[in-house]
């Protein structure tokens, strides 16, 4: 069954872009990944989800419901956390987070005291009076608190450290199992690949494609760079999976590589190296790999599944 | 009704600063009167050698003014002034708060309906306003009671009273419509300040001039102290207006609202 469904989705705003016709959908109880660089269109297209903004054309449905015809009644089931968190300052966290709950017919407080302290958030702090990342935990809890079967999340991670994210990455995946579907937006290819069955990705608001993880990993590349004591043949790594091969005085290279990682490390374990530098390579370079390929056969699943 | 709790919450700090300082207001040209109504005579005689245009403007009706009710209708202008900036305020404050400080996302991922909001958020408004008339009033009826010589006619003193509360709607609707169609205004005051100025200050001229027209424009003519003093009475066609007035502006924001993208973020 889809949770969510768009159809032909559309928003415009006067003459700047929004989103053209976005067609995908999630199934019930999948994690799933919206990727695209800033600008691309994600927070667009989870507003229009949300009716927060209304679409332009095309429509979509959550729980098999017009989200713009039944948008509050769709909302009981919806947690959603926005990229920047913005809540009446003067409250207390505990009063914000009473208020939000007041919204739903379920007793929260139970629940608001476990996600406090799995998060680590002092509920007896003012909202103004809080940082960014703790900020960032008053919208996790917020969006969690009436545990609903749908989690939108956008640009989650911002501002939380490694270990909170570890801590709220567990949460998601307990809400998973639990049945929720998560639908989360992400510039950050890792934290997408660490947590999504799918993903979507999204460039200047056209969707380029709808792809497993397993796929998308299976074209993992590696951004490598070295420097090595003396000048070397950059054609040494004319190997199977390298591609963009730079070179500087013959002692700084640089390249992509996808395959299998023991390949390339003996080849550069034969080179007396000065330094080494193994990246994952940012979103631009991924779709630029992602047209590259375009014309070879690949496992595609269909935009619509 | 969470909203609604939550929107007293949020106002009753300026709800009391409002309703303590507009009952102040009141004690004070209360506690003179006892010395103008003794003097009264003396009184009007240095008024006279003001021009006539300049009384009018500053709602000074020479004739009454030494009465106990003359007296409050002449003051009770800049108590509709006060009262027309803290209902704009709060009027213009149901959406543009909620814009301004990004927190329109917050209720609109809710499970309510953008007519709920808006009419849980009417519905405080209208609460605090009755509050801070209500304590007005009857700050305003014992010191009136306090310094009073003669009998004074409870019932004009009450309609006289109440106009404020209908002024009040009429800006506090005002307001909302303002801030449905701007919603990203930053801060509200000096929208409200210079709305409501420019009103009272029109309200000021056409007195001076004794303008007909002038009454149709400004809410702070819509109820003529005088003539509720004279007639204990409203004047049903400006009643009528008043309502339009308040009916047009709260639908049309609503319907603004309704349809309207809100970009909080």
């Amino acid at each position: 069954m889809n949770v969510i469904e768009l159809n032909q989705l559309t928003k415009r705003y006067g003459q700047s872009r929004g989103i053209e016709d976005i067609t995908f959908s999630v199934k019930e109880g999948e994690i799933f990944g919206f990727i695209g660089p800033n600008g691309a269109g994600k927070s667009t297209t989870l507003r229009t989800l949300l009716s927060i903004i209304y679409p332009t054309s095309g429509s979509a449905t959550i729980f098999g419901k017009d989200v713009v015809k039944h948008g509050p009644e769709i909302k009981k089931q919806i947690g959603y956390l926005p990229s920047e968190v913005f809540y009446y300052d003067k409250m207390k966290v505990k009063d914000l987070l009473k208020y939000s709950a007041s919204f739903y017919k379920k007793d929260c407080k139970k629940r608001i005291r476990e996600l406090a302290e799995r998060m680590d958030l002092d509920l007896n702090k003012r909202i103004d009076d809080l940082s960014y990342g703790n900020r960032k935990k008053v919208g996790i809890v917020q969006g969690l608190l009436h545990e609903p079967k749908l989690i939108i999340l956008d640009e989650p991670t911002g501002g939380l450290d490694p270990l909170m994210q570890q801590t709220f990455f567990e949460l998601l995946k307990e809400e998973n199992q639990k049945g929720a579907t998560i639908l989360f937006s992400s510039h950050i290819l890792s934290e997408v690949q660490k947590m999504c069955d799918r993903v979507a990705i999204i460039k200047e608001g056209k969707l380029i494609t709808v792809e497993k993880i397993s796929t998308l990993q299976e074209r993992n590349h590696k951004k490598i760079r070295i420097e090595t004591r003396v000048p070397v043949d950059a054609g040494l790594f004319a190997l199977d999976g390298v591609t963009k091969i730079e070179s500087e005085a013959g002692n700084r290279i640089s390249f992509l590589y996808s395959g299998d990682i023991n390949l390339i490390m003996r080849r550069l374990a034969e080179i007396q190296l000065a330094n080494l530098w193994v990246d994952e390579p940012d979103l631009e370079e991924i779709f630029l790999h992602y047209y590259e390929k375009e014309d070879v056969q690949d496992e595609h699943v269909p935009a619509r599944a | 009704m969470n909203m609604f709790l939550h929107e007293l919450r949020e106002n009753r700090r300026s709800m009391m600063i409002w309703t303590i300082s507009l009952a102040a207001v009141t004690v004070l040209f209360f506690s003179m009167y006892p010395s103008i109504e003794k003097d009264g005579d003396q009184f009007i005689k240095v008024l006279q050698n003001y021009p006539e245009g300049v009384l009018k403007a500053l709602g000074v009706q020479i004739n009454s003014i030494t009465s106990l009710l003359g007296f409050y209708s002449y003051f009770f202008l800049y108590i509709m002034l006060c009262g027309a900036i803290q209902a704009m305020n709060l009027g213009t404050g149901i959406l543009s708060k909620e814009v301004s400080g990004k927190t329109a996302e917050f209720l609109l991922t809710k499970p309510v309906t953008r007519g709920r909001i808006i009419t849980s958020k009417m519905v405080a408004v209208l609460v605090i306003l009755l509050i801070t008339n209500l304590v007005f009033v009857v700050v305003s009826y014992i010191m009136a009671n306090t310094v009073a010589a003669n009998d004074f006619d409870t019932s004009a003193f009450f309609l006289i009273s109440a106009a404020n509360f209908f002024v009040q709607l009429m800006f506090a609707a005002l307001g909302f419509f303002v801030s449905a169609l701007f919603p990203r205004i930053r801060s509200v005051l000096p929208v409200s300040l210079g709305t409501v100025f420019a009103f009272f200050i029109i309200s000021m001229f056409g007195s001076a001039i004794s303008d007909e027209a002038s009454r149709y424009i400004t809410p702070f003519k819509y109820f003529d102290l005088p003539y509720i003093m004279k007639h204990t009475a409203y004047e049903p066609l400006f009643m009528g207006l008043g309502a339009a007035v308040i009916v047009i502006a709260v639908g049309a924001g609503s319907f603004l609202f309704m349809k309207k993208d809100i970009h909080a973020a």
